[in-house]
């Protein structure tokens, strides 16, 4: 496993992609300071079918002010396994953090998102909220999800939600009322659910790029 | 005149239930044809049925669409065959937006009828006639398909995307449920000056009120699962006075 150490200095901003690639294991240690905000993208959007692979990110807001966004996208094909750990640590005041994770997984494949989130009893007016939301495609495919929260300090706001379901199938027959071929309409809807997670990246060229992976990913989808 | 749906002893079920109990209706070109008839009865899943929801299973009969065999072919075809349906419930598809989802709806049907797609200002300009035909609200259009629509503002987009797909057979659930009194009148010119002397449609509602804007040329009264009675409008108006309880008895 490789690790990273990253340092992120009072007042600064830093935006992170993050793409998975064939086996690969990355862990990431991050210290904020004061008044800092950190941005993460994670993709896993690759067509290698043998792909495993777990990334662990540790934030911990050393400081006042912080502002932590995780955004995360997996769609996990063929017999990839995949796993994401967050572990999120308000030390001080006032910090935000924000995550929402989505995952597709289809096939044999096996995804699992682990998120620990710490509030420390010194951080008061913490404003924190995390949601991880999974649709499961096939009978053989797996999605693991466990929230894990441990609030220390009494004024905070938090929340978390984690949902893993199907395609919603009273979409899907609205959009075949209309004309579209269940296959058309599976991708549409299978694109629109990571549509409000590509809208945070904030550079047109990329989420373009992303949407392009992920339409070719979800080609002759049925 | 021309048979545009020709329903035969029609039956049809779900999870094992019995819901549709032989339904005969035949509709022609330039007609309208209202469906009452109480909670429950099966108004709804003959719209289901019609349109090829697959939770449904006819046991029995067929159906005949502008002379193919409906019950044959897939949802979609049926809906580029010219079938339409106004939902009572429409379903919110969150990030999809209405003006990417109308376009493949209208360029599917345009490659099934063998013409070539709308070029983006053509679309553009056909989705403004057409919002105009019902008022529906410009903001609407640039949001994600019904999302946090109001109950009447999702009616109103139902007959928006009728009056986008121009179908043959239109069949409005219920769509004046949910709908102010101003908001009835402008969806219900909005259908009337859809209505051609090729098309046809069936209305399903429980009230009177929308059959004095679109005035049926039939009414039927459906019952536990089959038409217990055909007549004219003035067949609403007396449901209107005496309700089901006298007729479902018979
Ligand atoms: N999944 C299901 N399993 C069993 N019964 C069902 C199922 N779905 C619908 N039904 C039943 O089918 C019957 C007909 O329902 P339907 O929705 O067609 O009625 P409706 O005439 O449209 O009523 P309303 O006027 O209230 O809209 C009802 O008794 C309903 O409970
Ligand atoms: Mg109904």
């Amino acid at each position: 496993m490789s690790m990273q150490s990253l340092h992120i200095a009072r007042g600064e901003h830093k935006h992170l992609l993050i793409y998975y690639t064939a086996n690969e294991s990355a862990q990431w240690d991050i210290v904020q300071e004061a008044d800092s905000q950190l941005t993460i993208h994670l993709f896993a959007l690759d067509d290698d079918p043998e792909i495993r692979s777990d990334i662990r990110l540790t934030v911990r807001q050393a400081g006042e002010h912080a502002e932590t966004y995780i955004y995360g996208i997996g769609l996990l094909t063929g017999t990839q396994q995949a796993s994401v750990l967050t572990h999120v640590v308000h030390e001080q005041p006032y910090g935000i953090s924000r995550q929402l994770l989505k995952f597709i997984v289809k096939d044999e494949a096996q995804g699992s998102f682990i998120g620990e989130l710490i509030v420390a009893p010194h951080a008061q007016h913490a404003d924190a909220q995390q949601t991880n939301r999974n649709i499961v495609l096939s009978p053989k495919a797996m999605m693991h999800t466990q929230p894990q929260l441990e609030i220390y300090a009494d004024d905070v706001k938090c929340s978390h939600g984690a949902t893993t379901g199907q395609l919603d199938e009273s979409a899907l027959f609205y959009m075949q009322q209309r004309g579209l071929d269940a296959a058309t309409a599976r991708q549409l809807l299978l694109t629109a659910f990571f549509h409000e997670v590509l809208t945070t990246i904030g550079n047109e060229a990329i989420e373009e790029r992303m949407r392009k992976k992920i339409a070719a990913l979800l080609q002759g989808e049925k | 005149m021309n048979t545009i749906l020709d329903i035969r002893n029609l039956h049809a079920s779900i999870n094992g239930k019995e819901i549709l109990k032989g339904i005969n209706l035949t509709i022609g070109e330039g007609e309208i044809h209202a469906v009452m008839g109480p909670n429950g009865a099966g108004k709804s899943t003959l719209s289901a049925v019609l349109t090829g929801h697959p939770a449904y299973t006819v046991t029995e009969g067929e159906v005949i669409f502008r002379g193919k065999n409906l019950l044959e072919m897939p949802a979609e075809v049926r809906a580029r065959e010219g079938l339409f349906l106004s939902f009572q419930y429409p379903v919110e598809i969150p990030g999809v937006s209405m003006t990417n989802f109308m376009r493949a709806a209208v360029n599917a049907k345009r490659e099934h009828e063998g013409q070539p797609a709308l070029s983006a200002t053509e679309f553009l300009k056909l989705m403004r006639a057409k919002r105009a035909l019902v008022e529906l609200d410009t903001k609407l259009q640039n949001r994600s398909v019904n999302e946090g629509f109001s109950g009447g503002e999702k009616k109103r987009n139902e007959i928006f995307q009728m009056a986008m797909l121009e179908p043959t057979l239109a069949i409005l659930d219920e769509t004046d449920s949910g709908l102010d009194i101003d908001a009835l009148r402008i969806v219900a010119e909005g259908v009337n000056k859809l209505h051609t002397p090729q098309n046809a449609a069936i209305v399903i509602t429980h009230y009177q009120r929308l059959l004095d804007y679109i005035v049926p040329d039939f009414v039927h009264i459906l019952a536990d699962g089959q038409i217990i009675r055909t007549g004219d409008k003035s067949l609403a108006l007396m449901l209107e006075e005496k309700g089901y309880a006298e007729l479902v008895k018979r």
